[in-house]
């Protein structure tokens, strides 16, 4: 078997904790671990990437990486391939790391498996259908390298204490006009993702009685990260929110990993939007509240010490 | 411009899904829909060539049923449609679909080619990627914005953090969020006419594509051990229970 | 233009529309839904009737002063009922003007008051003329009764005899003649034309239950040129249509009444109707005809999109108009053209259309097999495919089916059914939609095509008894399927439960305390003439009822009809929440209802306001005043 590789996501201010994960699970499959790293921040990042597993860091800290996503990576990560021919590559299943495994394979004419929840080995991966209510093994063929997106959080990383090798690589860059350049970068954490876009959605509802309790949703969607707040139509129809909040039949249609909500009673208007989440969290002090009856946890209390209590235990989690 | 929307016909999406005894998923049960978040991107596609000029292509992959997908899009203003429907293609995996669907934009000129950011059924995300290096075009996924620049795009790009503008040649191919738009409803008028637009019926062999093998096999299925459904806390250990559901589902 | 345009089939049941005449327009029934209006209307409807007469004796009299109306002319009886209705004409242009300018009611906000002010003075001359020409032919000794007339006689003391009052007597006799005469011009061009449009504006009204639609058939299949999606511009309107627009007075009487309107939207079925007119009359019907000038769509050219979306077809406009316009009928058809022409609508309600059109074929897009989730524990009859129906199909609905709170209800029917005793069973997963809000969206093809399967689905299992508890659902069972080709005999719970109360087939036997005040539904009451029923199951219960103000034909909508309920609110405050407030005005402690989409909306509206008041439908309250299986 050849190697196993970690497309490592870096950034100027170290590893992506999704590389360190793969690294750690690429490590207990056994053999070889390489990462690759391409962009600002890849040779500085080699002491942790190997420090996880990688003996080997395919480091450039080109900007064209971060300046065209997607294309060069692909190219370059090809032109490593065909060189070194290893067995498997694990990716972070995030928009950037899609676009590099997604173009690597029309290359390489490889397996590519998405949304895999585990690696158990060379040439199985598992994953999650229907809502999580089914696991299914797929077994992977074809030539090598086999191609796995692994969703985020699937792994705890686990330093192993070793060292790594900086390989500096050479990027490969098209003409330009097969290329996409990005122009401007736009920050908008204060006002997180998009409703529809984000993992995990909050939503408020009459329970929170006034405009002033969403403070609180929002510093609970901070500390998640990739979290935006919502509100069920009562809380909109009384004015604490605006329309654009609106959850539901006449509002916006979600479908999250995580919906939580905070006192919405779970009326027909608002669950048509939000039955679509993988996971249902409800807060509300009725325990005859019809939303406590699709949630899939169910919490009967009061939401003005949960939700605190909450982002508490959320931030002390992710820290650690 | 020319533009060519790719749109999957998806099992209906309120419905329970299921595997047949190949533990494939049933997808010609007859009662599926045009996949919803391949509205957004249609819908793009209408406004850019309703202030450009032009005409929109709509191409779907799926069995004979995907048929009602197509005149959807249709009566919704696209121009054409093209069907690829091929019994050797059901379970076809990424690559494959992606091989195909890329022989199928290739046969006509086109200055765009729009695709929703991940379909209902699959969420795979990276069919449309694969097309963009099989056509050896440049790409931008996660589009929530796209306006004509010059000779090319400017994009707005969703991220982690907040969005980026790329600026992208011509042609492109773009994924887009859902809710970029704001998808129309096909109106009456819109469905006669749809009947009296052209759907070109495709199978794998009309574009070339002759390796169908798919590197993909369902080694197993199991279900899932029960989650704590529907499960009711209160007090004191609600806390740690959703913080645990959170790290179980992977968002912490 | 009227005679070009599009027909309607008005005409059949003759009998009904000539009783129609004989209480409307001569009983001035619905004038006299309103007091001192009533009043005053009817002393100048009925006056001019009498008086028309003497108009033509005026008119003689200029040929030949000796020249009277044979065997009337000189009769003292007629001369004594002239001087009544002249002087009760002259008392009710009075109470007119103390209505228009001492009330000053708001229902005449964006009414031409000037021109009625006009009118009012003109019809006041004609008969100050005829008293003052009598007077002076009094004066004169040209009078053949002086005592049959009072007021004349009265005023004949201010003439003498001589040269003076003759030219006089000449003056009030052509001056009586020139105005009316001078009216009769100036009518087409005003809105006093109801005088001619009124009586077969209200002949020509719908028979039968307001909730009705006329079907508009859409083959897709068929023909182009013969497509016609609602009401595009004025060549569409049918001639009903068209007489409504010339038949309005602006009282505003639609006005006052109307939901939307009192909730501070743009919508005033009088201004629209308004509108309408204005826009309709400032077209060449010759060049409409010839096709040589391009129509301009009445929307938004006339009307606003909004005033088109905001309408509840509640039908309150409908029942107050004197003249029997047909408001919603023509908003509906406006819609029509909107939806399924343009695909120009409120975008959020694209949810529901797409979930009724869609796999599941409900508003919600909820799952086809979770209809029966509300059974539970519930012994029911889920009627499997190939089986024949017993006496009453159960009609559940999609909100009785799906919504939390209208499932209460589903059960305490379902359970109030068993004890009864009735053979009763549901269609389960088989039912969907009857397209209701489809068709008050405006799209009657998405409608037509659920209509054309629910009925098929009925004949199949060979339903001939409905019971609904959705007043949308049971007003489109009952009044519209027919078009469709269903032979059934539809119920609303309520009148099932009434009869089941009345037949001791349902005792109740705790009697509840408590007030409670009813909410009539308007796809009930106003539209299907069922207020008795949910009142009588009220009474069983024990409850003390107490009544709003806007009670029975008067009620005042919860804000979910014509689709309402799948669309974003806009105006200054909210239709459920003023409703609401009215309720918990009573002091009652129950609000009942007996329509799930009142249910949703009134009890969305005492959360919002923070309100004890339960809001419950009438066979919940009556389930609990029953002890043994049929209580909850």
């Amino acid at each position: 078997m050849g190697s196993i590789w970690v497309y490592a996501g870096v950034t100027a201010e170290g590893p992506d904790p999704s590389a360190l994960e793969l690294l750690t699970k690429a490590r207990s499959i056994g053999g070889d671990v390489a990462a690759v790293a391409l962009g600002p921040g890849a040779t500085a990042a080699a002491d942790q990437l190997g420090a996880h597993g990688a003996a080997t860091v395919y480091a450039s800290d080109d900007t064209v990486f971060v300046d065209q996503p997607g294309r060069p990576a692909a190219h370059t990560l090809h032109a490593l391939v065909q060189q070194h021919t290893p067995s498997l590559i694990l990716f972070a299943g995030t928009y950037d790391a899609r676009d590099v495994a997604g173009r690597l394979q029309a290359m390489t004419g490889s397996t590519l498996m998405a949304n895999a929840t585990d690696v158990l080995d060379a040439t199985h991966g598992r994953t999650e259908i229907f809502g999580g209510t089914k696991i299914v093994d797929v077994e992977l063929s074809g030539p090598e390298p086999r191609l796995v997106l692994v969703r985020p959080h699937s792994f705890a990383p686990e330093p192993a204490g070793g060292s790594s090798t900086v390989v500096p690589v050479v990027p490969v860059v098209g003409d330009g006009a097969t290329t996409a350049t990005v122009v401007e970068r736009h920050s908008e954490v204060a006002s997180g993702p998009k409703l529809e876009e984000a993992s995990v959605v909050i939503a408020g509802g009459r329970g929170l009685g006034g405009p002033e309790p969403f403070a609180m949703l929002d510093e609970l969607a901070a500390a998640l990260g990739n979290a935006a707040v919502g509100a069920s139509r009562a809380a909109v129809d009384a004015g604490w929110v605006p329309y654009s909040y609106q959850i539901g039949q006449t509002g916006k249609t979600v479908k999250p990993e995580v919906y939580i909500s905070a006192g919405v009673s779970g009326a027909l208007q608002h669950v048509v939007g939000m039955k679509g989440a993988k996971r249902i969290v409800a807060i509300n002090k009725d325990a005859d509240a019809p939303i406590l009856k699709i949630a899939d946890l169910g919490v009967v209390g009061d939401l003005f010490q949960i939700v605190p209590a909450l982002t508490e235990e959320v931030r002390k989690r992710a820290n650690s | 411009m020319n533009i060519t929307v790719l749109a999957k016909f998806v099992p209906n999406p309120t419905g329970t899904p299921q595997l047949g005894a190949d533990n494939l998923l049933m997808r010609d049960a007859g009662d599926g829909a045009l996949d919803p978040g391949d509205e957004y991107g249609l819908e793009l596609a209408l406004q850019l060539v309703e202030s450009q000029g032009g005409e929109v292509t709509v191409v779907t992959m799926g069995p004979d049923a995907a048929l009602a997908g197509v005149r959807r899009a249709l009566a919704m203003g696209a121009h054409k449609g093209v069907l690829i429907t091929d019994p050797s293609l059901r379970g076809a995996d990424a690559l494959v679909t992606a091989r195909v669907l890329a022989a199928a934009i290739a046969r006509h000129p086109y200055d765009l080619v729009i695709a929703g950011a991940e379909s209902t059924d699959g969420y795979t995300g990276t069919v449309p990627v694969t097309i963009a290096e099989l056509l050896d075009i440049a790409s931008v996924t996660a589009a929530r914005k796209l306006e004509l620049d010059g000779d090319g795009y400017r994009v707005e790009r969703q991220t982690a953090s907040g969005y980026d503008v790329l600026r992208s040649p011509s042609p492109t191919l773009v994924t887009v969020t859902a809710g970029a738009t704001e998808p129309r409803y096909p109106s009456l008028k819109g469905i006669m006419a749809a009947k009296a637009k052209p759907v070109e019926s495709l199978s794998a062999a009309d574009l070339g594509v002759v390796d169908l093998t798919s590197m993909q096999s369902v080694a197993s299925v199991l279900d899932a051990p029960a989650k704590a459904g529907g499960e009711i806390v209160t007090g004191d250990e609600a806390v740690g229970r959703i913080a645990d559901l959170l790290q179980e589902a992977k968002v912490i | 233009m009227i005679a070009a345009a599009r027909s309607t089939p008005r005409t059949g049941d003759v009998g009904t529309r000539a009783r129609r005449e004989l209480t409307q327009v001569l009983g001035q029934r619905k004038l006299f839904q309103r007091a001192l209006p009533g009043t005053m209307h009817a002393f100048i409807f009925w006056g001019f009737l009498v008086l028309f007469p003497t108009i033509v004796e005026a008119m003689l009299a200029i040929v030949n002063p000796d020249w009277t109306l044979p065997f009337i002319g000189d009769a003292p009886w007629f001369i004594f009922m002239v001087e009544v209705f002249a002087t009760l004409v002259a008392v009710g242009v009075a109470i007119a003007f103390y209505i228009r300018k001492v009330q000053r009611p708001d229902r005449f906000r964006g009414s031409h008051m000037a021109e009625a002010d006009k009118i009012l003075l003109t019809i006041l001359t004609i008969v100050a003329t005829l008293l003052l020409w009598n007077a002076t032919q009094i004066a004169l000794g040209d009078f053949a009764h002086p005592n049959a007339a009072p007021i004349s006689n009265a005023l004949s003391n201010l003439f003498g005899t001589g040269q003076p009052t003759e030219a006089l007597e000449r003056v009030f006799v052509w001056a009586h003649v020139l105005i009316v005469l001078g009216f009769l011009t100036y009518l087409p061009k005003s809105k006093h034309l109801h005088i001619i449009t009124a009586a077969p504006n209200v002949f020509f009204a719908k028979n039968g239950p307001g909730g009705h639609l006329t079907p508009e058939r859409i083959d897709l299949e068929g023909p182009e040129e013969d497509m016609r999606f609602g009401v595009a511009t004025a060549k569409d309107l049918s001639k009903k249509q068209l007489l409504d627009l010339y038949s309005c007075t602006e009282c505003g009487r639609c006005q006052e009444v109307c939901p939307a309107w009192n909730t501070g939207k743009p919508l005033s079925p009088k201004l629209l109707i308004m509108n309408l007119r204005d826009h309709v009359a400032g077209i060449d019907p010759a060049a409409m005809a010839a096709g040589t000038i391009e129509l301009q769509p009445l929307v938004p050219n006339a009307v606003t999109d909004e005033v088109v979306w905001d309408c509840v077809t509640c039908g309150a406009c409908v029942q107050e108009c004197p003249v029997d316009i047909e408001h919603v009928d023509t908003i509906v058809d406006l819609r029509r053209n909107l939806v399924m022409a343009e695909s120009r609508f409120p975008t959020e309600a694209g949810t529901m259309l797409r979930g009724i059109e869609g796999p599941s074929e409900n508003p919600w897009g909820q799952p086809a097999a979770a209809r029966t989730e509300w059974i539970g524990d519930i012994p029911v009859r889920v009627l499997q495919p190939g089986e024949q129906a017993p006496e009453y199909l159960f009609w559940v609905g999609c909100a009785g089916a799906f919504d939390d709170r209208a499932k209460k209800t589903t059960q305490s029917v379902a359970r109030l059914l068993n004890a009864a005793g009735i053979e009763w069973a549901v269609l389960g997963s088989r039912e969907r939609c009857t397209g209701d809000p489809a068709r008050r969206m405006g799209h009657e093809y998405l409608f037509q095509g659920l209509a054309e399967q629910n009925v098929a689905t009925f004949a199949e299992a060979g339903v001939r008894k409905v019971v609904a508890t959705c007043a949308h659902c049971f007003n489109t069972l009952a009044n519209e399927y027919p078009d469709y080709g269903a032979k059934l005999e539809v119920v609303h719970h309520t009148e099932l439960l009434t009869h089941l109360l009345a037949n001791k087939r349902l005792v109740t036997t705790s009697g509840a305390s408590g007030t409670v005040t009813y909410h009539d539904a308007c796809y009930l009451g106003r539209h299907n003439g069922n207020f008795d029923a949910p009142r009588d199951v009220l009474g069983a219960t024990g409850l003390n009822a107490t009544e709003m103000e806007r009670a029975r034909e008067r009620s005042f909508c919860c804000g979910a009809g014509g689709a309402r309920m799948w669309m974003e609110e806009g105006g200054d405050a909210r239709i459920n929440d003023t409703r609401f407030a009215e309720a918990a005005g009573t002091g009652a402690d129950t609000l009942a209802v007996a329509c799930p989409y009142c249910f949703v909306m009134l009890d969305d509206a005492a959360k919002a306001a923070g309100s004890d008041m339960r809001v419950a439908d009438v066979a919940t309250l009556l389930a609990e005043s029953i002890s043994g299986p049929a209580g909850t």
